[in-house]
C-alpha cells in the first residue's frame, strides 16, 4: 500500500481521535458523576466544572455493595479456575490429536457457546429449583460453564495450535511420559494463551447479568445485579450508582490495557488473530 | 475410515484407538453435556408439554409450536429482533470497514487510540444500559436535555418511552457499541494481508479504489464474513441492554426474541410455550453456527 502523505495522516488523526471521543464520552461522564455532589447531579443547565467530594463512597460502602463485589470477585475466579482445569487439556487434544467424529464434537462446543443465554437459562431455573441450587454458588458456577468453558476451550485451541509440534516429537522420542510432554512442555508454552482466555473468561463472568438474575438470589448477588436495583428504586442516588458502575467497570479497563492484543482474537472465537 | 492416529507421542505404526485424546476431553464433554445439552434436551421435553407455572402436564405433541406460530407476539418478535439486526450490524459493518481503511493508512498515536476502542465492546450490558439512561432518559438525561434545551424539540417524556422511537434508540445503542469492535477487528485483518499484491497492484498504477475493490475486498472476503456473521449472532439474541432500559416496552415494541421467551418464562409463568420459543431460537442459532464453523474452517483456515 502506499504511504499515507503527512496531511492525509494529520487528517485521519484528528478524525480518529474525535472518534474515540464521541465514543467514550459516556464512560468519560460516568466517571466524572462519581466525584460530582448531588446537588448538581443532573443540574439544568447542565454543570460541566464542580468541585469534587467523595461523598458518594460513603453509601455504597454503608449498604453493604463490597458483599456484592466479593461475590462478583470469588465467582469470577471460581469459574476461571474450573474452566482452566476442565478446558486446558481438552484444548491440547483438539488442536493436536485425531478423533472420531471431531469437527461434529468441536461444532458441539461451539454450539454451547452461541446459544442464547435466555433459551438456556429456561431449562436452568426449572431444573435447579427441583434440585435446590438456585441461589447458590455452586449453581452459579456450574451455570457459568456453558458460556466459558465453551470459550475457553474454543480461544484456548486457536492458541495451542500456533505452538510448534517438533518439542514434543522431541520429548516423545526421548520417552518422556504424555503426563510429562503436557506438564513441562505444553503447559509452559501455552501459559500466555491460558492467561489470556482465561481472564476473558474471567470479565465474561464479572459482566454477566442473566443467569446471576434468574440463578442467583439473596445470598448470591453478583454486581451487575445490584446495580439495576439500584435504578428502578424510588429518588435514584446517581453518583452511588456511578460508584458501582464504575467499580464494575475497572477490571474491563485493565483487561483492555494489558490484552489488547488478544482482545480481537478472544471475540471472533480465535477466527481472526489479532 | 482411517484409523492411523498419528500424534507427537503414539507409536507410528499404532493400529488401534488412541485413547488419550478422549481422555482429555472428557471432563469437557462431561460438563457440557450436564450444562448444556441436558437443558436443552429438557426444554424439548417441556415444550412437547402442557406446562405451566412449572407443573408438567399433558403430552400435546406439537401444540405448543403451532400455537407459538401463529400467535402475533412471536412475528412481533421476530420483526423486532430482525429489524435490530437489520439495521445495527450493516451499520457497523459499514462504519467498522471505513474506521479500519483509515486506521491502516496510519494514525498517529494508534497504540494509544486502538485500546480506547475496546472498552464498549468489554463493558458489561448492564453498565451500557445504565450509561444511555443517564444520556438519554427523560427530560432529565445528559444528551437529551441539552438537544431539547438548544434545538426546542419538545419532548418531555423519555426516548425510551416512546413506541415509535425507543427500539431506534436501542439500535444505536448497539452501534454505539460494537462499531468500534468491529473496526479494530477488520483493522487485524487488514495488518495481516500480504504486501506482495499490493507492491504490483502499486507499479501496475492503480488508483486506491480499484485496489480497494479488485484486492482488498476480495482478500478479505472471508473475514468480513465470519465477522459479520458473528456479530449477526450476538444482535440477534440481544436480551440484557433491552432487559435494562425498557424491558421490551412501551407495550412490545421493543419485545426482542430473547426478551419474549423471559417474558412467557419468568411474567406468565407459560413454560411449554417458552420452550417451545427456545427450542426455535435455539435451532436458528445452530444453523448460524454451523455457517460460521464451515466458513472459518474452510475459507479462514482458522479452525
Amino acid at each position: 500500500m502506499n504511504k499515507a502523505s503527512t496531511r492525509e495522516k494529520t487528517l485521519w488523526t484528528i478524525l480518529a481521535v474525535f472518534y474515540a471521543c464521541i465514543v467514550l464520552f459516556p464512560v468519560i461522564w460516568l466517571v466524572t458523576m462519581v466525584f460530582k455532589p448531588a446537588d448538581v447531579m443532573f443540574a439544568r443547565p447542565t454543570v460541566f466544572f464542580f468541585t469534587p467530594t467523595l461523598a458518594n463512597f460513603d453509601y455504597i460502602i454503608a449498604q453493604g455493595f463490597l458483599g456484592n463485589m466479593l461475590t462478583s470477585l470469588l465467582l469470577g475466579l471460581a469459574s476461571t479456575l474450573m474452566v482452566i482445569l476442565i478446558g486446558t487439556p481438552a484444548a491440547y487434544a483438539f488442536a493436536r490429536f485425531e478423533m472420531k467424529a471431531k469437527d461434529d464434537l468441536f461444532l458441539f462446543i461451539l454450539a454451547t457457546r452461541m446459544a442464547p443465554p435466555v433459551c438456556l437459562v429456561i431449562p436452568f431455573y426449572l431444573i435447579y429449583s427441583n434440585l435446590g441450587l438456585l441461589d447458590t454458588f455452586f449453581g452459579l458456577t456450574l451455570a457459568y460453564m456453558t458460556f466459558n468453558l465453551s470459550f475457553y476451550v474454543w480461544v484456548l485451541r486457536s492458541f495451542c495450535r500456533d505452538l510448534p509440534v517438533e518439542l514434543e516429537e522431541a520429548a516423545a522420542l526421548e520417552g518422556w511420559s504424555k503426563l510429562q510432554i503436557f506438564w513441562k512442555i505444553i503447559f509452559p508454552l501455552l501459559r500466555n494463551g491460558i492467561v489470556a482466555t482465561s481472564v476473558l473468561c474471567f470479565i465474561f463472568a464479572w459482566n454477566e447479568f442473566l443467569f446471576a438474575f434468574m440463578l442467583g438470589g439473596k445470598s448470591v448477588q453478583t454486581l451487575p445485579v445490584a446495580i439495576p436495583k439500584l435504578i428502578t428504586a424510588q429518588g435514584v442516588r446517581w453518583g452511588e450508582v456511578a460508584v458501582v458502575a464504575v467499580i464494575a467497570l475497572a477490571p474491563v479497563l485493565a483487561v483492555v490495557v494489558l490484552l489488547q492484543r488478544h482482545i480481537v482474537r478472544g471475540l471472533t472465537m480465535g477466527a481472526v488473530k489479532g | 475410515m482411517s484409523m492411523a492416529i498419528q500424534d507427537a507421542s503414539a507409536p507410528a505404526a499404532s493400529k488401534k484407538i488412541n485413547w488419550y485424546p478422549y481422555i482429555l476431553i472428557a471432563p469437557t464433554f462431561v460438563t457440557l453435556i450436564v450444562v448444556s445439552l441436558v437443558p436443552f434436551i429438557y426444554a424439548v421435553y417441556l415444550s412437547l408439554h402442557e406446562a405451566r407455572y412449572g407443573v408438567v402436564k399433558d403430552f400435546v405433541w406439537f401444540d405448543n409450536y403451532i400455537q407459538l406460530l401463529t400467535e402475533p407476539a412471536f412475528w412481533n418478535a421476530m420483526y423486532v429482533s430482525g429489524l435490530f439486526v437489520l439495521i445495527a450490524v450493516p451499520v457497523q459493518f459499514m462504519l467498522g470497514l471505513g474506521g479500519a481503511l483509515i486506521l491502516n493508512r496510519g494514525v498517529a498515536g494508534r497504540s494509544l487510540i486502538v485500546p480506547l476502542l475496546f472498552i464498549p465492546a468489554m463493558m458489561a450490558p448492564v453498565v451500557v444500559g445504565l450509561l444511555w439512561k443517564i444520556m438519554l432518559a427523560g427530560s432529565w438525561g445528559v444528551l437529551s436535555y441539552n438537544v431539547v434545551e438548544r434545538f426546542n424539540i419538545v419532548t418531555e417524556s423519555s426516548i425510551f418511552g416512546s413506541p415509535h422511537y425507543a427500539l431506534y434508540a436501542l439500535i444505536f445503542i448497539d452501534i454505539w457499541q460494537w462499531t468500534p469492535f468491529m473496526m479494530l477487528a477488520f483493522f487485524a485483518g487488514l495488518q495481516a494481508l500480504p504486501p506482495g499484491p499490493y507492491r504490483a497492484a502499486s507499479v501496475d498504477g492503480a488508483g486506491p479504489l480499484r485496489t480497494f475493490f479488485k484486492l482488498t475486498l476480495p482478500l478479505m472476503a472471508p473475514l468480513l464474513f465470519i465477522i459479520g456473521l458473528l456479530r449477526i449472532i450476538d444482535a440477534f439474541k440481544v436480551f440484557d441492554t433491552i432487559f435494562i432500559l425498557t424491558r421490551g416496552g412501551p407495550g412490545t415494541s421493543t419485545e426482542s426474541l430473547s426478551i419474549l421467551a423471559y417474558k412467557m418464562t419468568f411474567d406468565f409463568w407459560d413454560i411449554g410455550h417458552a420452550s417451545a420459543l427456545a427450542v426455535v431460537v435455539w435451532i436458528i442459532f445452530f444453523i448460524f453456527c454451523n455457517i460460521f464453523y464451515q466458513v472459518a474452517k474452510k475459507k479462514l483456515n482458522a479452525f
